[in-house]
């Protein structure tokens, strides 16, 4: 079932078309993942769900009850996280609580609970400036969620986590999708998405490029991707024949065949030069597609 | 408006925690207390009095500069050490006095401020120029004193000649008593003269400064919401018009809670003094009537709102602090401007200037509060500045509220003109 509901948005910046005709619907229930490179419009995408820019056509609806002002049930964690240095950690989750319209005494029930979650019980009184950047991220994050949002919008969640804090959100995401919230997550961590998302949706240079559930997509992409672990320098594999695209790094290497073409032949090629730890077949990851689909080279930052 | 409100308390509480609220609460009344006080002092104290030296040509004027009731030449008299030196006997006036104006450029304790030459030709030819000498080109004050004991002088010695003396010359040279006073137009009596421009001036000051120091707060803090990233969660909650009416009206309460503080210490200052005698001769109260206190906070609210909407602006459109400033600065002096006619607008307070500047746009708050401190302004002409006021205040805050809306997302290079009209139009 929908929830929201993006026709045909436009954005533009000076000259550049930021954002050109975007679509797509976010299911209630799931895990969305927005993707796409620094630059492809994820963000300004977010920024008109959220209000904070309005798009210069097109629209965005709330699925099912025709509400405009949709603000105080959305949950947003923007990319650049912000927030007051100067206030106390208790203080500040209050207020932002409060500019999403709840207060008292339950309020603050939920702030413990998040706070023990997050293990941040003993810095409630601390002033923002005096937590790790970690802990920022978290009282951000807790601020997000306090007003219990039906749709959470998180833009790259995970960017400058440690890997603990990044299996921490990772495993409340999941939670929170089991509990029945929407989540609607931009990130350029392809393996994150692929832990977490049901649904993707790629966007490049301002359009979407790729939209379906994540299984469906990996199952369109054909089942001839080869993925090999090795030992030794594997930049040959990137010239075999019969490879369609290659993601080769120093000790693991990702190969397309095309149609038709036998993965025994790159195992043999791959033997004679390498010392192989695994080899296996079957559908690309979502790296893979991603390389495919949109490049490699860096955008142009617009906004 | 819960949304408003709790913008509105986390700026408040913000802001009177912060140390600059303290400083100022406290500092301010004493530094304007000190610009008030201090000259007063000076002349009880004699710091800063003049030592001066007048050689007498005639020998005959010595009972003009010296000190009795009836030489007194009025509030404006420098305070001053006179050396009155006799020399009728020196033949060539120039010479003797040599050693004097040398003195004009020394240092410390051997130092002239001023040498009075009075040639002995004055009493038969009374259109022989005296001459003041003085460091100082601007030294008009002791001049003029001087002057006029030199006129009382020869006013002596002439009646003297005529044999009039004592108490009759006392009586012919004593000056006209004139008490300044001021009437108000429902026949109200209030004491006027110069104590009234140095209260209008310590008011006025506190009336203006909390805005612009205020403004300069909110546009500081809005800055840093840009540089901290905070804006953006806040801008998906609420709309830009909400969070811009909380933070304006915070820092509005802010400065009310710090106007509050000095009421309530001026009026303690004040009873006390009046309590033992007024200060420095002066009491604050006989100046002051009820309706100012309503007026200073009519005009205090009307000037902030009106200062505080264009630092906003400023604090959208620029990315750092300096580059603010450097933005604000011009608008800032053009906004104060009333202020430095200050003198010209107490000394004058129903000139046209004056009128002028308090029915204008951005200059009236002030003006106005100025004319109802020292004069007694026509009601329409009070009306009317408010009117003004508010239909400004409403037509920047809409402004402000667009350009606040683009502005405080545009991370980049500050915002050309053309392109702010822009953003009027597309938010």
């Amino acid at each position: 079932m929908e929830i929201l509901s993006v026709r045909n948005i436009v954005k533009t910046f000076d000259k550049v078309r930021a954002v050109d005709g975007v679509s797509f619907s976010v299911h209630r229930g799931t895990i969305t993942g927005l993707l796409g490179r620094n630059g492809a419009g994820k963000t300004t995408t977010i920024r008109m769900i959220t209000g904070i820019f309005y798009p210069d056509s097109g629209s965005i609806d709330w699925a099912g009850d025709g509400v405009t002002d949709f603000r105080d049930r959305v949950g947003y964690l923007p990319e650049e996280r912000g927030l007051y240095k100067q206030m106390n950690v208790i203080e500040l989750l209050l207020f932002l609580a409060e500019i999403k319209g709840v207060r008292g005494g339950e309020v603050k029930k939920r702030i413990d609970r998040w706070m023990e979650r997050f293990e941040l019980t003993d810095k409630k009184q601390a002033k923002v400036e005096e937590l790790s950047k970690g802990n920022q991220q978290k009282v951000q994050l807790i601020g997000t969620l306090l007003h219990e949002p039906e749709l959470i919008i998180l833009d790259e969640p995970q960017s400058g986590l440690d890997p603990v804090n990044m299996v921490l959100v990772r495993e409340l995401l999941i939670d929170l999708r089991n509990e029945g919230k929407t989540i609607l997550l931009s990130t350029h961590m392809m393996a994150e998405a692929e832990m977490m998302a049901d649904h993707i949706i790629l966007i490049d240079r301002g359009r979407v490029v790729l939209d379906g559930r994540l299984d469906e997509v990996r199952r369109a992409e054909g089942n001839n991707t080869v993925k090999i672990e090795f030992d030794g320098n594997g930049e040959f594999l990137r010239s075999l024949r019969g490879v369609e695209a290659a993601n080769v790094k120093s000790n693991a290497a990702e190969l397309d065949l095309a149609a038709g073409e036998d993965p025994q032949s790159v195992l043999e090629a791959a033997i004679g030069k390498l010392r192989v730890r695994h080899f296996s077949v079957g559908a690309p990851s979502l790296e893979q597609i991603f390389i495919k689909r949109v490049g490699t080279e860096t955008l142009p930052e617009v906004a | 408006m819960s949304k408003m409100l709790a913008v509105l308390k986390r700026e408040y509480l913000a802001g009177v925690r912060k140390k600059m609220f303290i400083i100022m609460t406290i500092g301010f009344p004493i530094f304007m207390g000190a610009v008030f006080y201090v000259p007063v002092m000076m002349m009880s104290r004699g710091l800063g009095e003049k030592h001066v030296v007048v050689i007498d040509g005639t020998g005959s004027l010595r009972s003009g500069f010296e000190k009795s009731e009836s030489s007194k030449i009025g509030d404006e008299r420098a305070p001053m050490q006179i050396e009155y030196i006799d020399a009728k006997a020196q033949l060539d006036i120039d010479t003797f006095a040599r050693p004097y104006l040398a003195r004009l450029n020394k240092e410390k304790k051997e130092k002239l401020d001023a040498v009075l030459i009075i040639p002995s030709k004055v009493l038969d030819l009374p259109d022989t120029p005296a001459r003041f000498y003085s460091t100082s080109a601007t030294d008009i004050i002791t001049e003029a004193t001087l002057r006029a004991m030199a006129t009382k002088g020869l006013h002596v010695y002439r009646l003297g000649l005529h044999g009039i003396e004592g108490a009759e010359m006392e009586k012919i040279l004593a000056p006209a008593n004139v008490k300044a006073v001021q009437l108000s137009r429902t026949g109200e009596e209030k004491q006027g003269g110069g104590s009234n421009f140095l209260v209008g001036i310590l008011l006025t000051g506190l009336l203006m400064v909390p805005s612009f120091v205020y403004g300069i707060e909110i546009m500081r803090g809005i800055i840093q919401e840009k540089n901290d990233r905070v804006v953006e969660v806040i801008v998906s909650s609420m709309t830009a018009r909400q969070f811009l009416t909380g933070k304006i009206l915070g820092n509005a309460l802010t400065g009310l809670t710090q106007v509050a503080v000095w009421v309530v210490m001026a009026s303690l200052a004040t009873g006390y003094f009046a309590a033992g005698a007024a200060l420095g001769g002066e009491n604050i109260l006989r100046f002051l009537r009820p309706s100012t206190f309503a007026y200073f906070i009519l005009f205090f609210l009307l000037a902030y709102f009106t200062y505080v909407c264009i630092y906003a602006i400023a604090g959208a459109v620029c990315n750092s602090e300096k580059e603010a400033q450097q933005m604000i600065a011009p608008i800032t002096m053009l906004m104060m401007s009333p202020w430095f006619f200050v003198a010209v607008l107490i000394t004058n307070p129903d000139s046209s200037l004056a009128v002028g500047f308090s029915l204008a746009p951005v200059f009236g708050p002030m003006t106005m509060f100025l004319r109802t401190l020292v004069a007694d302004p026509p009601l329409w002409h009070i009306v009317l500045t408010v009117l003004v006021s508010i239909a400004t205040i409403t037509l920047f805050f809409r402004v402000t509220a667009k350009i606040f809306r683009v502005g405080i997302l545009s991370y980049g290079k500050r915002p050309t003109i053309p392109e702010l009209v822009r953003w009027l139009k597309v938010a």
